[in-house]
């Protein structure tokens, strides 16, 4: 079954004399316990596709469903609504709240829906066993490193088990060890609880962690690939392969 | 694009940030023009010469002027800060630090000196109404008339044109000290890093509540008896000073952390939307501001403190006078109440009139003298009171062996504090009587003059009375020991009688006392007070309100990014803006409170020496204070709404 379903979207900003195209027409469906990666070279629209499909974004034409809910017509407050129950967020820059230790920083989404204190200290636990920050639970964001903080910003985004979580270029400001080691609790994760995940990166490696990676150039949907029962080394190859297709400025003449 | 488009560009770009610095300035200016143009107006003269007006007038512009400076200075180095990028970017393309400097002289010589105009002109046309305020408060009868002072405009130029010196010169050391990194991180730079608190806050957080009540405790006993000589007293009031100035900076610097940190301790890192917004966010800021805060909680303890006892003793002045005067008119010479008493039959005014005789004599105290030390300096055991008979006064039948005592003022009910009843002693020259007192809910009957301004008055039997009166000490007595009051029958006939009274000539030397006046004086000399003291509370509230506001509006730019992160999470905007309205309950709420508990403790050690009545008026002038104050918490308000509707 599909958990989300995009069809014909379209992305314009500015006005009518002038207008910029950023999504034209791109159709997407993602299956339940998917690890999607998408990529595209810089200006290829792969952000804002990832802002509309978590109802950050307004799209201009097409339509959106999440678990059957439409979202590309709801008002501000049941976008929130939704948000809190159905999605979760890594970004790049961790956004945490420096001013909360590591636990308050994870519990923020359990606090929004009001779950009882026990069973917010008992997923608490759990979520922060399995990526390994359990120790780290009264720290500030500042007195931990890069892959801490971003497996706390993990953390948060998989406690409340989302239907989809929109990790937004996870690794782009981590070492090569602290990188590898977060995508494999992600795909850890991804199976143990069989999440879906949609991930945005520019990195073959992190995508290579993917189960399909779906590559956009100029608003639209390039090509797909799909990892089946290969092996990651192999899927890489590939990937970087299509990248090359794909990259660089077409040649006019 | 010239340099001087691009100027113009900027200045339209950003008067929407500048708006409140204009807002400021203008304000400050007005004040300030407003103030110099009462100085130099021949109409304040009559007011000036009252009682040295001029002097007190004149201080206060200087404190004026350190308040508006201060406060210009400290607006200016927030905007910079703010435009941090900008001077960056122009450095990154090649100009030289001197010709941004000068580009931003340029930009600030526009907005500074049309504020100043405009702030003049604002100034000019309230002047007059202040005049009639101050006119009305002081129940001086002129007509407020106001010409335009040429000595008062340029006093305000060269004042503001010296602060715009000073800004400059801020401006250029900013300038000069950042390098083009430097300028581009220099928001995310201000606030002090986040750590976790050590065992040394949580001590510094116990040591400074610890401070404050220490302050708090000594103040309530400043003046109840245990501290004689003057030395003590003095020493008394600086550690009073010492330790709550010091007291509140640690409050600000631990406290407030230490205790966030055991509320959120409690909640086990499980937080709510309002407790992540307010808790987290001013346990971290109070304590970078520590001293910043310190200063606006103390001063404006201070300006509450003073705007308080001024106006309690204004308040008190119609209480004070009865208390002082009993009578409408009180005299002590036979023939001068005979040519008064004449005068107002001349006019048809209707009176009664009432002879007391009032003898002074030794009484020992020793046993009732509440729990002051025996050795205490100010009060000796036997003090000469006066005493009148039980038969001045209608009602009151005292038995040979008992006296009456009248109520005391309240400086001395709190210097002295006499028991309620006990045994006395009266020493004639011969013989000594002994007697028990009691005490009346009464107030002295008799002059001031007699009592001293409050001792109380002993009502004796008239045996007792005349025993005392064959035994007089005459080294005790005044110069006249008769009361004569006079009270108009109606209350309209006292202004015209006050008038004869004025202008009667009076033996000299002799004592007389009219009610009205006593009353109209005390409320010119605290009128005048008051005013000032409105006045430059008034720019301190403005100020300072304006400083946490311009706080404030940093702070909500330095939170932007978590508030992205808070609404993609899923939080709308109104429970941001609940949370928002917490913190900033917080944030404005907890100097407030302290600074009103500081004026609080301070009014309450001493303000019997002003006045009668201190509940009323002081918390008049608290709730006006608050409600002038919350205007800036509500703005604030207004800006986070702004920014967190802006940062998705």
């Amino acid at each position: 079954m599909a958990i989300l379903e995009a069809t014909k979207i379209h992305k314009s900003y500015g006005n009518k004399l002038n207008k910029q195209s950023v999504l034209s027409g791109l159709d997407i469906s993602i299956e339940e316990g998917e690890f999607v990666g998408i990529m595209g070279s810089s200006g290829s629209g792969k952000t804002t596709l990832l802002n509309v499909l978590s109802s950050i974004d307004q799209i201009s034409n097409g339509s959106i469903t999440i678990e059957g809910t439409e979202i590309s017509n709801m008002k501000e407050k049941q976008l929130a609504e939704f948000r809190k129950n159905h999605l979760g967020f890594i970004f790049q820059e961790y956004n945490l709240l420096d001013t909360l230790t590591v636990k308050e920083n994870i519990l923020l989404p359990l606090s929004i829906t009001n779950t009882p204190k026990k069973i917010a200290n008992e997923k608490f636990e759990h979520v922060a066993r399995e990526l390994g920050i359990l120790e780290l639970k009264n720290k500030y964001p500042n007195e931990i490193s890069g892959g801490q903080k971003q497996r706390t910003s993990a953390a948060r985004a998989f406690i409340h088990d989302p239907s989809i979580i929109f990790a937004d270029e996870p690794t782009g400001a981590l070492d090569s060890k602290s990188a590898s080691d977060l995508l494999n609790k992600l795909s850890e994760l991804n199976q143990r609880r069989t999440a879906t995940i949609v991930m945005v990166t520019h990195d073959p490696v992190a995508a290579s962690y993917c189960s399909r990676v779906i590559f956009i150039k100029d608003g639209t949907i390039y090509t797909q690939l799909n990892k089946g029962e290969e092996s990651r080394q192999v899927f890489f190859n590939d990937i970087i392969k299509t990248q090359g297709v794909l990259g660089g400025v077409q040649n006019e003449h | 694009m010239s340099i001087n488009v691009l100027m113009l560009r900027n200045l339209r770009k950003n008067i929407r940030n500048y708006y409140l610095y204009v807002f400021a300035l203008v304000f400050s200016v007005a004040l300030y023009f407003a103030f110099v143009t009462l100085q130099y107006d021949p109409s304040m003269d009559a007011v000036e010469g009252s009682i040295k007006g001029g002097a007190a007038i004149k201080a206060a512009s200087v404190l004026l002027v350190a308040i508006v400076s201060i406060f210009l200075l400290y607006a200016n180095t927030i905007f910079i800060k703010r435009r941090g990028k900008e001077i960056g970017l122009f450095q990154l393309i090649g100009m030289t630090k001197n010709k941004i400097f000068r580009i931003l002289s340029a930009e600030n010589f526009i907005l500074y000196f049309g504020s100043l105009i405009l702030g003049i002109a604002v100034g000019f046309s309230v002047s007059r109404l202040i005049l009639m305020i101050l006119f009305k408060i002081m129940g001086i009868d002129a007509i407020a008339s106001l010409r335009f002072s040429t000595p008062a405009l340029v006093q305000t130029l060269i004042v503001f044109f010296v602060i715009y010196l000073l800004i400059m010169l801020m401006n250029y050391g900013f300038i000069k000290r950042q390098s083009i990194l430097s300028l581009f991180r220099v928001t995310s730079t201000t606030e002090g890093n986040v750590k976790k608190l050590s065992i040394f806050e949580m001590i510094i957080g116990i040591a400074g509540i610890g401070l404050i009540l220490l302050g708090y405790s000594i103040s309530s006993r400043l003046f109840s008896g245990d501290l004689t000589s003057m030395t003590q007293l003095s020493i008394a009031m600086i550690t009073i000073l010492a330790s709550v100035i010091i007291g509140t900076y640690l409050f600000y610097k631990g406290s407030v952390s230490f205790i966030f940190h055991l509320i959120r301790k409690k909640k086990n890192g499980y937080l709510n939307i309002k407790e992540v917004l307010s808790l987290s966010s001013i346990m971290f800021r109070m304590k970078s501001n520590a001293i910043l805060l310190t200063v606006i909680t103390t001063v404006s303890a201070l300006a509450l403190g003073l705007l308080s006892l001024s106006y309690i003793s204004f308040y008190s002045a119609e209480k004070n006078a009865k208390l002082y005067v009993p009578s409408d008119f009180v005299l002590t010479d036979i023939d001068d109440a005979e040519r008064f008493k004449e005068a107002l039959v001349a006019d048809n005014l209707v009176f009664t009139e009432k002879k007391t005789e009032v003898i002074l004599v030794d009484v020992n105290m020793e046993k009732v003298l509440g729990e002051t030390p025996k050795s205490s300096g100010i009060v000796s055991k036997i003090m000469p009171l006066p005493v009148i008979s039980e038969n001045e006064l209608e009602g009151i039948d005292v038995s040979p062996d008992e006296t009456y005592f009248t109520k005391t003022s309240s400086a001395l009910d709190n210097l002295i504090s006499l028991k309620d009843e006990g045994p006395i002693e009266f020493k004639g020259t011969h013989e000594v009587i002994p007697q028990t007192y009691t005490t009346i809910n009464k107030d002295a009957p008799i002059l001031g003059y007699f009592t001293g301004g409050g001792l109380p008055v002993a009502i004796v039997d008239e045996t007792v009375f005349e025993r005392l009166q064959n035994n007089l000490d005459p080294a005790l007595q005044k110069k006249s020991s008769l009361n004569i009051g006079i009270d108009m029958k109606e209350r309209a006939s006292v202004e015209q009688a006050n008038d004869l009274f004025q202008n009667m000539n009076f033996k000299k030397g002799s004592i007389t006392d009219s009610q009205l006046e006593t009353k109209n004086n005390q409320k010119q000399n605290m009128g005048l007070i008051m005013f000032i003291v409105a006045f430059l509370g008034l720019t301190f509230l403005i100020t300072s309100g304006c400083i946490l506001y311009f706080k404030q509006m940093d702070e909500s730019e330095n939170e932007k990014p978590s508030y992205t992160i808070l609404r993609k999470l899923g939080f709308t905007q109104g429970d941001l803006l609940r949370g928002i309205q917490m913190k900033q309950l917080f944030n404005f709420g907890i100097p407030l409170v302290i600074g009103l508990l500081h004026s609080y403790f301070a009014v309450k050690s001493g303000w019997f020496f002003f006045g009668t009545e201190l509940m009323t008026p002081m918390i008049l002038v608290m709730l006006l204070y608050t409600a002038l104050y919350s205007v800036f918490a509500v703005l604030s308000v207004f800006y986070y709404k702004k920014v967190i509707k802006e940062s998705l």
